[in-house]
């Protein structure tokens, strides 16, 4: 990493606040959230930009109130946050406009990371590898940490570099990457992956088990697993329908 | 029955780092239960419980999601815990990794998802804690104090789910006389009960895969694998 051609922070520093970033959480606290992770991250940067004393203790305290946003977008806003408080440190502008800069974008960016990292590329990449399993084996677990951590980290990076170079402009270069729409198509992998797996167990075990039986068997587990998807739909809780499902296996093969 | 007190040792290890992992630092998805379980029965000298478990719980808690201040289950302590039980009940089967010492780990060591959401609940008043300790630091002109806050509230995490994760280790080996009491039936049983609950942990998956026609995507995926492996079966007849 190199630092941007008007930075007075040095290639180490911005390394060191990303790296401190990956800590954004490692105190989470109700009310004040992901405040003291930021504060965290950036104390390499604010200690670089303004010299001890006065300065430097109200720049730590302003990143010191409430924060939230999802931990790996937060790397946009932790660039953003060095950019500005570069410039704030050259009295280029004021500190409010720092402050205007996390309370905009956190809430949205926030909603981007959920919808896109947790809720999609999370369940694709696992019932991507979990289908893999049976193929693989042990090996579908370093494809499941490839597939994810090479968008995951590839896209902390950049969003920490837009957010260096760009500062408020980065949100025109995060529109431009499409998320919601990519995470829809994640999303459809996830299930036809989850689908295709739950009939591969269904048939495996009709003729594991079945013998003469054998689709019978496959198709009863099927259906199980057909009247699970209808019962957790109707908000019947996982767990019970995990557990009647293994004591209706139980009792099947107890007694066939 | 004889303690391997290594395998516990281990077993604690790995559940308090994967626990840091999962939401302290770096969230590279080691924590996920397809890894944490796998690398479990790894560590433990059985990786076909540590895979097994790993792919049954991976299913399972696919659509849940740390959003904003809501806390899901712990989906990690479940991972490392179930793991664990089912790779040292393994060893003091002395018999090697069976489908139903997989379906009995999950059936008695699930719920731990819930626990560990109320671990989640208590440490975060201790986290609240170092927040008014680093916020009066600062106040003080004490930055690095301040700072070095943000690094305390690790610890718990590692201790917390690193001893359960141990305890759960350790009672695997308590577990094995009640498996060994079991009529052969109910042990046919319960490896029948392996199978029917991945594949109802794969049906929970399509539904918290969150996709907009998730019934749709789910069918034509098993579909799909079904005239595959119906076609290979046939093929292997002629």
């Amino acid at each position: 990493m190199s630092a941007p051609p008007d930075s007075p922070l040095s290639a180490w520093v911005l390394l060191r606040v990303f790296l401190r970033s990956l800590f954004l959480q490692a105190s989470w606290n109700p009310k004040g959230m992901q405040n003291l992770g930021l504060a965290y991250a950036l104390f390499p940067a604010l200690e670089r930009l303004y010299p001890a004393g006065p300065a430097r203790e109200e720049a730590v305290r302003r990143h010191l109130v409430f924060f939230n946003t999802h931990p790996y977008v937060a790397a946009a806003i932790v660039g953003g946050v060095v950019n500005h408080e570069t410039r704030i440190s050259r009295g280029e502008e004021t500190p409010d406009k720092v402050v205007a800069f996390k309370a905009a974008l956190m809430g949205p960016l926030a909603a981007l990371g959920d919808g896109f990292f947790w809720l999609s590329l999370k369940p694709a990449a696992g019932a991507v590898s979990a289908a893999l399993v049976p193929l693989l084996g042990v090996w579908a677990v370093p494809v499941f940490l490839g597939l994810y951590n090479c968008v995951h980290v590839l896209l902390r990076v950049r969003l920490y570099w837009l957010g260096l170079t760009l500062g408020d402009r980065l949100v025109e270069a995060v529109a431009r990457a499409n998320l919601p729409a990519r995470g829809a198509k994640l999303r459809a992998v996830a299930a036809v992956c989850a689908g295709g797996l739950a009939a591969w167990l269904a048939v495996n075990f009709g003729a594991n088990a079945g013998g003469a039986h054998a689709p019978l068997l496959a198709a009863g587990c099927l259906a199980l697993g057909v009247a699970s998807y209808v019962l957790v739909s109707r908000r019947v809780p996982n767990y019970v329908v995990l557990y009647l499902a293994a004591g209706l296996a139980c009792a099947a093969g107890a007694f066939l | 029955m004889s303690v391997v007190w290594t395998q516990v040792a281990l077993a604690g290890l790995w559940g308090g780092l994967v626990a840091l992992e999962r939401k302290a630092f770096l969230q590279a998805m080691l924590s996920r239960p397809l890894v944490a379980a796998t690398v479990m029965g790894g560590l433990l000298n059985d990786v076909a419980s540590g895979l097994a478990v790993g792919l049954l719980l991976e299913l399972f808690f696919l659509g849940t999601a740390n959003l904003g201040a809501a806390l899901p289950e712990n989906d990690t302590l479940a991972a490392t815990g179930t793991s664990a039980a089912a790779a040292t009940l393994t060893t003091a089967t002395g018999a090697g990794s069976t489908p139903a010492i997989w379906s009995l780990a999950v059936l008695l060591f699930i719920g731990l998802g819930r626990v560990g959401r109320r671990g989640d609940r208590l440490m975060e008043s201790y986290s609240a804690r170092l927040a008014r300790v680093a916020l009066s630091s600062a106040e003080a002109g004490n930055l690095t104090r301040a700072m070095r806050q943000n690094l305390w509230g690790m610890w718990p995490h590692f201790v917390l789910y690193g001893s359960l994760t141990s305890l759960c280790a350790l009672a695997g080996y308590f577990v094995e006389p009640l498996l060994q009491a079991l009529p052969p039936a109910m042990i046919r049983g319960l490896a029948w009960a392996w199978p029917a609950m991945t594949s109802v942990a794969a049906a929970i998956a399509a539904q918290g895969s969150h996709a907009r026609r998730a019934p749709l995507y789910a069918a034509l995926g098993a579909a799909a694998v079904t005239v595959a492996v119906v076609f290979v079966l046939l093929q292997e007849q002629r």
